[in-house]
């Protein structure tokens, strides 16, 4: 038995080049509860020893409540989130940079995020993309910054599409 | 211990361990923190593409470089501060070993903190015939071994 995909509608996800503008703002979907389980695997995963991602009692004895949740778990998150709204459609990284670290994450944290249009122009290397800059911030439950950054990707243009 | 003074601009060290990404540290990362692109996890879509295969997310490469490199540049440190000019020099796919080198750029007195002082690294990352996957700087908060006084902080 099989199936017809083309006799079921393509919901389509992602957004071109053309539908980004100066100023344009995204608050993301879901926003994500970074639990402990979240911290240690990320932590463990990419090899980070600081015991502050690891061991409760050292990161207690540093002043922490908890588990400090590492920020580069923080910051993948915030683009995580950010992806279905500005670059689920292809288009690689050209860079990240201004990538600033304002407070620590502790498991239980909630993080959510929004983006703002910065920039965007066409690529001169490659005429069927755009370059489109995004400042993105992330905040914790409590509504405080967490962490920021600029990141900036080759967005497709519809026309080349 | 990593202790601010441990670092002196110009400073350079290879990191002891490499890591190869594989379904767990690609994909399953990628999933982990919400990141929707299915070039990242849907293997038929990017067989379709100039790619052939699945792409590892950026982020968690650059997360696996400055992993590799924390124990011998943060063991011990108060606080990650922030990430500069991170660029991503060619793909990393299921299967690539990553080694992560670093270099360091800049020391610097910490504000309103006589125990601590800030470095900044610069981090490249590269598979096994040297190139270049990741580059990026780093600053990172250290403990002083021995606190300045108040007056010179």
């Amino acid at each position: 038995m099989t199936v017809d995909p083309a006799s079921f509608p393509l919901v389509e996800r992602g957004r071109q080049y053309e539908d980004f503008a100066d100023g344009d703002t995204y608050e993301h979907h879901s926003g994500r509860t970074i639990t402990d389980g979240d911290a240690t695997l990320f932590a463990a995963l990419t090899l980070s020893y600081n015991p502050l991602y690891f061991n409760a009692e050292r990161a207690r004895g540093e002043g922490h409540p908890d588990l400090v949740v590492h920020p580069m778990l923080a910051l993948c998150t915030v683009v995580g989130l950010s992806v279905e709204d500005l670059s689920e459609a292809g288009g690689p990284f050209l860079g990240i940079d201004d990538v600033t670290f304002h407070r620590p994450v502790y498991p239980g944290d909630t993080l959510s995020a929004r983006s703002v249009v910065v920039d965007r122009r066409e690529s001169g290397k490659r005429p069927g993309d755009g370059i489109v800059t995004w400042h993105t911030q992330g905040h914790n439950q409590r509504g405080e910054l967490v962490v920021e950054l600029r990141r900036t990707n080759l967005v497709r243009k519809r026309e080349a599409a | 211990m990593t202790y601010f003074e441990d670092f002196a601009v110009g400073d350079r060290m290879r990191h002891f361990r490499g890591s190869t990404i594989h379904e767990v540290e690609g994909q399953l990362l990628a999933k982990l923190v919400m990141n929707s692109a299915q070039g990242h996890f849907n293997e038929d879509f990017m067989a379709k593409t100039p790619f052939g295969q699945r792409i590892v997310f950026g982020l968690i490469t650059a997360s696996t470089v400055i992993g590799l490199a924390t124990q011998d540049t943060a063991e011990d440190a108060i606080a990650e501060l922030g990430l500069e000019r991170i660029r991503f020099r060619s793909p990393v796919v299921h299967g690539d070993t990553v080694y992560a080198a670093t270099e360091v750029l800049e020391t610097s007195p910490a504000p309103d903190r006589p125990d601590a002082g800030v470095v900044r690294f610069k981090h490249w990352g590269f598979k096994p015939d040297c190139t270049v996957v990741f580059e990026g700087e780093r600053t990172v908060l250290l403990k002083r071994r021995n606190p300045l006084d108040q007056e010179n902080a």
